[in-house]
């Protein structure tokens, strides 16, 4: 009778608190996941935030990580081209599969810009599926929040008033902060970036886009880029923005000739961030875009 | 009389008639164009304003357009097609005899085989990769890779399936495929660090590594963080370094002339396969974001292996012989990554090491001199190779490597103790890499090698200037 308590002591013990095991790819996945699941997932991040995305590779870890998980959750639009697809087969895990229940792309629950460009290659690593860096839009992400709360609620009925109701609070949240960030961008006067992964933010805050440093997305800036593109934005003002991975040198470049301020920024959230975490990262964009309206 | 036609008058009428209209009207009508430029100008203007006003709303909630819905999951191109062009300039100081040194390095396994687009002085078009992989259904995935060479000789490299959707973290490939022994072995050439294979796989596994056609069962089970990968293959022993069958009993000499009349023995008919059988384990510990490693391990059967040695045309007095026999093969491998997070992968580095160890265990079963038949011959030749790339500088990247075949053994031991021994043959290889974007690089690689050639040391340099483009899908590469 005791070795039977014992049993189910041991089993009670060995039962995870938690109801989903969530596997995402970004840092702003993350904690969209950790925002909506709340209590009831558990959340490994598999690229750290100070990295590029796009340019990571598959490890071992990644493929641990996967195989244990009951819900992929990634940005997509081919952001994660270069590794997830191999750390998945690697993963040997059916749930989280593309097809499956248990895969949720972010980039696939709005609509994208730049969707549909010609799939040249002379244009650079272009992806035709469209631009895929809508974690900076907190629009956007309100909406792909609920989407993911929809697919909480599908692997775990029993929680899906909570995912809902998580889901709505965030998405209430950023619409009420959403005009303070505009009228503190309201007097940035454009926006130029390494590469194209502010765009949905400059247009979320109203800022007009002026540019990338790179001639095409994935090639790293040439003098003559930033010659011309420094001729194109004489006489207005604005903002040089570039995360801590990128190269500076372009950025300075640009501005010595210019006389616009730089701003290092990241596009992630810290790793292990909660919404207050991305809230934070969309008021260090909106007070930076204000400095470069002066 | 002078006619005129009536037409004539009843224009000059009607002309003056419009003049006369005109001369009223035409007040009128500049009037009415003023007007209506006044009322256009200002729906112009209305319309501008809701332009403007559509425009500033888009840019503050673009949430218009319908989501795509549209999973990427990697690529939408179905199924992922890709090219890879790789061409080479070469230069030694052999007058371009160093690639057939390296063909025929002193060792246990001679090479018989073709010496397949062997490099010449200049410029070389090497072999052209074709990735075609695609999921054939919610079950199965499927992958083929062929190479063509400059010739247009086609080769299918591998050709197989995975299961998708087995549980517990286990998979199945079945087909003809690159085994998962070794960290380097899964690699195609255009993801080497590296021009060339290295030593000890070219001289032990061959030029491509082992690829056989079979079946594979892996499993991926629950161990925590620790990443943890076994493996077993069943495959079909054909055609490699120590797993090779169906060789007939020579009845001829090459150099013509007949067999002794002391000549005995046959070789045993092939075995059904599966042949040759391989088990592989991988481990990974979790290291946090920047650190990768992984340690490997495995073991290689053959049930049965066959050799038939003619050099008559080189050497008219020796004697033709068969081997057969068993043979086994192992290996341990280790890999570091380090990710430094610099843009271009500045600051980051990889070691590689790994080494290898192949037995063959055989008996005389054909001989010129039948005394002989039923002899032992025990081969063994081990190899190691250890690599390192750093990141220089934003897409540039240097690696150096060592690499060596015959390292402690290199030898074949008969009833009575060693019949033969080989020395070692050793290389040092620096290499630098231009990733020109994501797509395309350019390898500056020189080496300089101790080769052992039937028993002469030949010092020879080696400088390759190579490019990879690869065109088509965007390729997600394996650890």
């Amino acid at each position: 009778m005791k070795r039977c308590w014992l049993f189910w002591l041991s089993l009670l013990v060995a039962l995870p608190a938690w109801a989903l095991d969530v596997a995402a790819t970004t840092s702003s996945m993350g904690m969209l996941a950790r925002t909506v699941g709340g209590p009831q997932v558990k959340v490994t991040e598999l690229a750290p935030p100070d990295r590029d995305a796009h340019m990571l590779q598959a490890k071992p870890s990644m493929m641990r990580a996967l195989r244990d998980a009951d819900l992929v959750v990634a940005v997509g639009a081919e952001l994660e081209v270069g590794w997830l697809p191999a750390a998945l087969s690697g993963a040997a895990n059916a749930r989280v599969l593309p097809g499956r229940p248990g895969y949720f792309e972010a980039a696939a629950q709005v609509p994208l810009l730049e969707a549909g460009l010609a799939a040249d290659r002379a244009q650079g690593d272009v992806h035709p599926a469209g631009n895929p860096h809508v974690n900076l839009d907190p629009e956007r992400m309100a909406k792909i929040a609920q989407a993911l709360a929809e697919r909480f609620a599908l692997l775990d009925a029993a929680n899906a008033a909570a995912y809902r109701e998580r889901a709505q609070a965030f998405a209430r949240e950023l619409a009420s902060r959403a005009p303070v960030w505009r009228q503190k961008a309201a007097q940035a006067g454009g926006l130029v970036t390494h590469h194209k992964d502010a765009l949905y933010l400059a247009q979320f805050l109203g800022v007009p886009f002026l540019g990338t440093l790179e001639p095409v997305p994935g090639v790293a800036p040439t003098a003559s880029h930033i010659e011309a593109l420094a001729a194109k934005l004489k006489g207005r003002k604005g903002l040089i923005a570039h995360t801590p991975y990128q190269p500076p040198a372009g950025a300075e470049k640009l501005a010595s000739l210019t006389g616009w301020p730089v701003a290092v920024l990241p596009i992630e959230p810290p790793a292990g961030s909660d919404a207050a975490g991305y809230f934070a990262l969309i008021d260090r964009w909106a007070d930076a875009l204000a400095q470069g309206g002066r | 009389m002078h006619r005129i036609p009536k037409w004539t008058l009843a224009a000059a009428g009607v002309l003056t008639a419009s003049t006369a209209l005109a001369a009223d009207e035409l007040q009128a009508l500049r009037e009415e164009i003023a007007q209506m430029k006044k009322t256009y100008e200002a729906r112009i203007a209305a319309l501008e304003n809701r332009l403007k006003e559509a425009e500033q709303k888009a840019a503050a909630s673009p949430v218009a357009a319908p989501a795509s819905g549209q999973v990427g999951a990697g690529s939408s191109f179905n199924p992922q097609i890709s090219l890879i062009l790789d061409g080479v300039y070469f230069r030694d100081d052999k007058q371009g005899r160093s690639p057939e040194m390296y063909e025929h390095l002193d060792g246990i396994n001679h090479s018989h085989d073709h010496a397949h687009g062997a490099l010449e002085r200049g410029f070389n078009l090497r072999e052209t990769e074709l990735v075609f992989s695609a999921a054939v259904s919610p079950h199965f995935d499927a992958a083929a890779m062929l190479t063509v060479s400059e010739h247009g000789d086609v080769e299918l490299e591998e050709a197989y399936f995975d299961t998708r959707s087995l549980p517990y973290g286990l998979k199945v490939r079945g087909g003809k495929f690159l085994s998962g022994i070794g960290y380097l072995n899964g690699q195609h050439p255009h993801q080497w660090d590296f021009v060339d294979q290295n030593l000890p796989y070219r001289t032990l596994l061959g030029e491509h590594g082992l690829a056989d056609t079979g079946l594979r069962l892996s499993w991926l089970p629950p161990t925590g963080n620790w990443y943890t990968l076994l493996g077993v293959e069943l495959l079909q022993g054909k055609e490699q370094t120590f797993a090779t069958s169906g060789l007939s009993t020579p009845t001829s000499r090459e150099d013509g002339a007949p067999l002794a009349g002391t000549a005995a023995g046959s070789l045993s008919a092939q075995k059904a396969g599966p042949r040759l059988a391989t088990v592989f384990a991988k481990f990974g510990p979790d290291l946090g974001a920047n650190h990768a490693l992984q340690f490997g391990g495995w073991a290689a059967f053959a049930s049965q292996h066959q050799e038939v040695h003619d050099h008559t045309l080189e050497d008219p007095a020796s004697l033709v012989h068969a081997l057969e026999g068993k043979a086994k093969a192992w290996g341990l491998d280790a890999v570091y990554k380090y990710d430094a997070g610099g843009y271009g992968g500045q600051g980051s580095f990889k070691l590689v090491g790994e080494y290898l160890r192949l037995n063959k265990d055989l008996k005389i079963a054909f001989h010129e001199n039948g005394a002989l038949l039923g002899q032992k011959r025990d081969f063994t030749q081990d190899g190691i190779v250890l690599q390192g790339t750093y990141g220089l500088l934003p897409h540039w990247q240097a690696g150096l490597r060592f690499d060596a075949t015959g390292l402690t053994r290199n030898e074949v031991k008969g009833p009575s103790g060693t019949i033969a021994e080989w020395n070692k043959s050793d290389r040092w290889t620096l290499a630098l890499t231009r990733q020109i974007d994501h797509f395309s690089l350019f390898r500056l690689q020189f080496s300089r090698a101790n080769l052992w050639v039937g028993g002469e040391k030949e010092k020879t340099n080696q400088l390759f200037l190579q490019y990879q483009h690869s065109l088509g899908a965007h390729g997600a590469h394996t650890f």
